[in-house]
């Protein structure tokens, strides 16, 4: 009886151990929504609830004050759909993703969920300040200052004007952000191409896209637009939709696809230049070089601590970010480019890692395995690997996407300076590994080594033709190789097509007949979640 | 009409990628490359000493080991190609000149370049960039990767000739073909053609996958023969159409099409021949190798090009042909899979009859002609309501 009562004072004091969890007793039956929160132990719960739940509340709405005010994020709301349907499911978001986390992995990996938050407001509030369609069709001085491109296009490219002008990706927040939020709200768009004649086989992130412009759910705030051939053969058909729908002068900033051969960053340096050139055309500003290198500079410094994370997660177990918050977290920042967020960001979880390092605090002490995770996630269950973990105790270490972007840029002279931010550009998400010839797609051996994995989740993006087209190979190669690998199938936002469900049954069946193993938390191992956010 | 002459023999040639004509050169000692994509001009693999092959697998209805390597979501050309290549069909080639310009013909590309299907010792498989503008930034582009992977490769693997003279005389070589293929096909363009569309696909296909100068007396003998020829007196079409789209080497295709009472006068996709039998003109100061990547760029009119201008003006291109050979309407299609010709199809079906008012067909296929009775339906049913709108026209 003492025995229970001091193992129940524990458990309440620290929390149940994983491996006695039963955390899919919190869920709602048919939903995925809770019964009510973790209960994390007594010092994780509070940190929980101020440090992530009511900060990140007031975070929220400190950033709209901040970046516009309410009025304006109000009209918003009521304008686009994307926007009514996520901002209350966005705590929501962080609870998925930090379902079952303690200690340092929750500290750090929240503090990534709070960037990207803060990040996503400055970027919307920013179009709803220079939006025509909120400002009864006037173009106000926000409109004439800020760029539109493609979300492939990187930050990067404009930073030579940021001490002058904005620049915002179309698509970034309006459904790709948002599917990660509320997996439903991007259903909506892609029915919307289909119902214009568009089939269903085409990559249903460019098909959301282009959804989003048929229904007009875009904000109307740059004079002009520059999109991208990045990364597919739907990404570069979709510009013809760009076009159509937004009907504003637009320019294409084309890539090479075989970036390895050392003939072709030239002419990624002459588009690039082009891009700049149509800008000041439309525009009448000229890049500068100094707020480029002071930009590039900072960024740099960005991309030396993301080595000195893959370095802690490749080489011991005390890396404090989990799989899902690392990958969505050096997605967004490399992809937008430098702002203030990533730094203070960084600087925190500096603190935490060291503290990890220092202390050697083993941050996901039941790893049965180490997992790299390969290929494009599916965004509507881009926290798996929270759920797999929990339940499995299957530890993304690092995921392809992360390793995009790779490069610490030049600043010295304007010529290296470009040469290198044509390369970065050409290393952007997807086709990093996905174009260019498949030596890249199968870096992946290099880098199961590198990060000391054991087993690969091959994420098997239904529509993806590039994927799709190599798989066999994959498949001979693992055999070869003896190397466990798990193919997740799904069709990246959109979710009716393999859903979560399935996802994790896939898995289940996996570790049960080819590993046999036992789940830490069984709890976990079905649940419907399908009308979940 | 009274049968051309060879049109049986042309036929045949299209049964097999290593057909009679490409047997006899190789005997010749001539090289063969293969390609897939207008994007890598056949001009220069047709340089003195080797031949082009535009790669077709046709009657490949069930590309099952090549389905194991590239799934079965991936577009049905490109599997084929590969199931034709682990078949052996392709052994014949002595290299593969590759471009990634679509996704799936550049995984199909790379499975020839990692695994050993071609069982030819000397094989090799090189991959050329190919720009998405006709800029000058593109050109240069263009033109350097040319020279280094396609010029300097078959000189060192081969010891082909490549200099500007083999070049000039490789032009001369394909402008032959192309002026006679663009004669044989401007008898579309009578009010009562003398060619249908699918005698024009056979011919325009064998000019592709078969060695120049072997298929060029055929080719004369032919445009010798159209000059007399007579059409029809009462005419077996209801409507003359065009065909634009994705990847389309099947003459039974257009048969099919014809065979519901549509006449294809035009042919505006990929093996097609607008663009594709332009001649190239070298003007002058300019080196051969400039005006024949200033002739694929500025010819072709793929979905890839992303230039606002070239977007727009793929549809009046489409308007233009329209006129030219006064069709009644336009099918558009796309294979499945195929994600440039997906999204282009969905923007021709919609802005060609707001913006030009020709009616337009839209279908998804496959490479193989399937699902016949189903789109028999549907052409059966566009030529009707072509008829239709001329009878309340008033036509």
């Amino acid at each position: 009886m003492k025995k229970k009562l001091k193992k129940v004072l524990k458990d309440f004091w620290y929390g149940k151990p994983h491996g006695e969890r039963r955390l899919g007793d919190l869920y709602i039956g048919n939903t995925g929504l809770y019964k009510h929160r973790e209960w994390r132990g007594v010092k994780d719960t509070f940190y929980y609830f101020n440090k992530i739940w009511l900060y990140n509340y007031g975070g929220i709405l400190m950033d709209i004050m901040r970046f516009g005010g309410p009025i304006i994020a109000v009209k918003g709301l009521l304008r686009y759909r994307w926007f009514g349907q996520t901002y209350l499911t966005a705590l929501h978001w962080f609870d998925r993703g930090l379902e079952g986390m303690r200690g340092e992995v929750l500290r750090a990996s929240a503090w990534h969920y709070r960037a990207m938050t803060c990040e996503t407001i400055r970027q919307f509030m920013h179009m709803f300040r220079a939006d025509t369609r909120l400002h009864g069709g006037k173009k106000n001085k926000w409109y004439y200052k800020t760029i539109m491109h493609d979300e492939t296009v990187c930050g990067s490219v404009f930073y030579g004007y940021r001490d002058r002008m904005e620049n915002i990706a179309m698509q970034l927040v309006p459904y790709f952000v948002t599917c990660h939020v509320n997996n439903h709200t991007v259903l909506h768009y892609i029915d919307a191409v289909q119902s214009i004649g568009l089939p269903g086989d085409p990559c249903p992130m460019c098909q959301a896209e282009a959804g989003l412009l048929v229904l007009d759910d875009v904000p109307d705030y740059s004079p002009v637009m520059i999109t991208s051939n990045e990364a597919c053969d739907a990404s570069v058909a979709t510009s013809v939709l760009h076009d159509w729908f937004l009907n504003k002068p637009l320019i294409s900033m084309t890539q090479p696809m075989r970036f390895n051969d050392p003939l072709v960053h030239e002419y990624t340096m002459n588009e690039i230049k082009e891009a700049w050139k149509f800008i000041e055309e439309q525009m009448g500003e000229k890049p500068d070089f100094d707020v480029y290198v002071e930009y590039t500079e900072k960024y740099n410094e960005l991309t030396k601590f993301e080595h000195e994370k893959w370095d802690v997660a490749a080489n011991t177990p005390y890396y404090p970010i989990n799989g899902v918050a690392q990958a969505l977290y050096r997605i967004y920042y490399s992809q937008v480019g430098y702002r203030e967020i990533w730094a203070k960001t960084d600087a925190k979880v500096k603190k935490i890692l060291n503290k990890c390092v220092e202390q050697k605090i083993n941050t996901f002490p039941m790893t049965r395995h180490r997992v790299l995770a390969w290929s494009c996630a599916p965004l509507y269950f881009s926290n798996w690997c929270t759920w797999a973990y929990n339940c499995w105790g299957l530890n993304v270490i690092m995921n392809m996407d992360s390793l995009m972007f790779d490069i610490v840029l030049r600043t010295d002279n304007e010529e290296d300076a470009l040469f290198d931010l044509a390369r970065y550009h050409e290393m952007a998400p997807m086709r990093r590994m996905a174009v260019g010839g498949h030596e890249h797609i199968f870096e992946i051996w290099e880098n199961l080594e590198r990060f000391n994995c054991d087993m690969v989740m091959m994420y098997d993006q239904l529509q993806c033709k590039g994927m799709q087209g190599i798989v066999g190979l994959f498949e001979d190669e693992f055999r070869e190789r003896n190397i466990h690998a798990i193919w997740m199938p799904h069709a990246l936002p959109d979710k009716r097509t393999v859903s979560r469900a399935e996802i994790r049954s896939i898995i289940n069946d996996y570790m049960f007949t080819v590993m046999r193993e036992e789940p830490l938390d069984p709890s976990l191992l079905d649940f419907d979640d399908i009308m979940s956010w | 009409m009274r049968d051309l002459k060879h049109l049986i023999f042309f036929d045949d040639l299209l049964q097999e990628a290593n057909n009679e004509l490409v047997r006899q050169a190789k005997k010749e000692g001539l090289r063969a490359l293969g390609y897939t994509c207008y994007f890598m001009p056949e001009v220069l693999l047709d340089l003195p000493g080797c031949f082009s092959v535009r790669l077709r697998a046709p009657r490949c209805t069930s590309p099952d080991v090549a389905t194991y390597y590239m799934s079965g979501r991936t577009c049905h050309y490109g599997r084929s190609l590969l199931e034709r290549a682990l078949e052996g069909g392709y052994n014949f080639l002595d290299a593969q000149m590759a471009t990634e310009t679509c996704t799936v013909t550049c995984r199909f590309q790379e499975h020839l370049q990692i695994m050993p299907i071609i069982e030819n010792p000397d094989f090799f498989c090189e991959f050329t960039d190919v720009p998405f503008k006709k800029s000058e930034n593109g050109r240069e582009h263009y033109a350097k990767q040319l020279q280094a992977h396609v010029l300097d490769k078959l000189s060192e693997k081969f010891g082909i000739d490549t200099s500007d003279e083999a070049i000039l005389k490789a032009i001369e070589q394909h402008n032959e073909v192309c002026r006679l293929v663009t004669e044989i096909g401007s008898y579309r363009k009578l009010d009562n053609p003398t060619i249908t569309g699918h005698e024009f696909s056979t011919i325009m296909l064998v000019s592709l996958v078969c060695p120049k100068h072997l298929i060029l007396p055929y080719l004369r003998e032919t445009a010798e023969e159209m000059k007399k020829r007579e059409p029809d007196k009462k005419p077996n079409w209801r409507v003359k159409v065009m065909v634009t789209g994705s990847e389309n080497d099947d003459p039974g295709f257009i048969e099919l099409i014809e065979s519901c009472g549509a006449l294809v006068v035009a042919d505006r996709f990929c093996y097609g021949s607008l663009p594709g039998r332009e001649e190239i003109e070298v003007k002058e100061g300019e080196r051969p190798l400039e005006a024949v990547v200033r002739h694929y760029l500025d010819t072709g009119q793929c979905p890839r090009y992303m230039e606002q201008h070239e977007i727009r003006g793929r549809k009046q291109y489409l308007a233009e042909l329209a006129k030219e050979y006064k069709v009644d309407g336009i099918i558009v299609e796309s294979n499945k899979f195929c994600e440039y010709w997906s999204y282009e199809r969905v923007a021709n079906s919609l802005i060609l009859p707001r913006d030009f008012n020709i009616p337009v067909c839209s279908i998804e296929k496959e490479y193989i002609n399937t699902s016949v009775g189903q789109l028999r339906t549907r052409f059966q049913a566009f030529v009707e309501s072509i008829e239709l709108k001329k009878i309340q026209e008033g036509a």
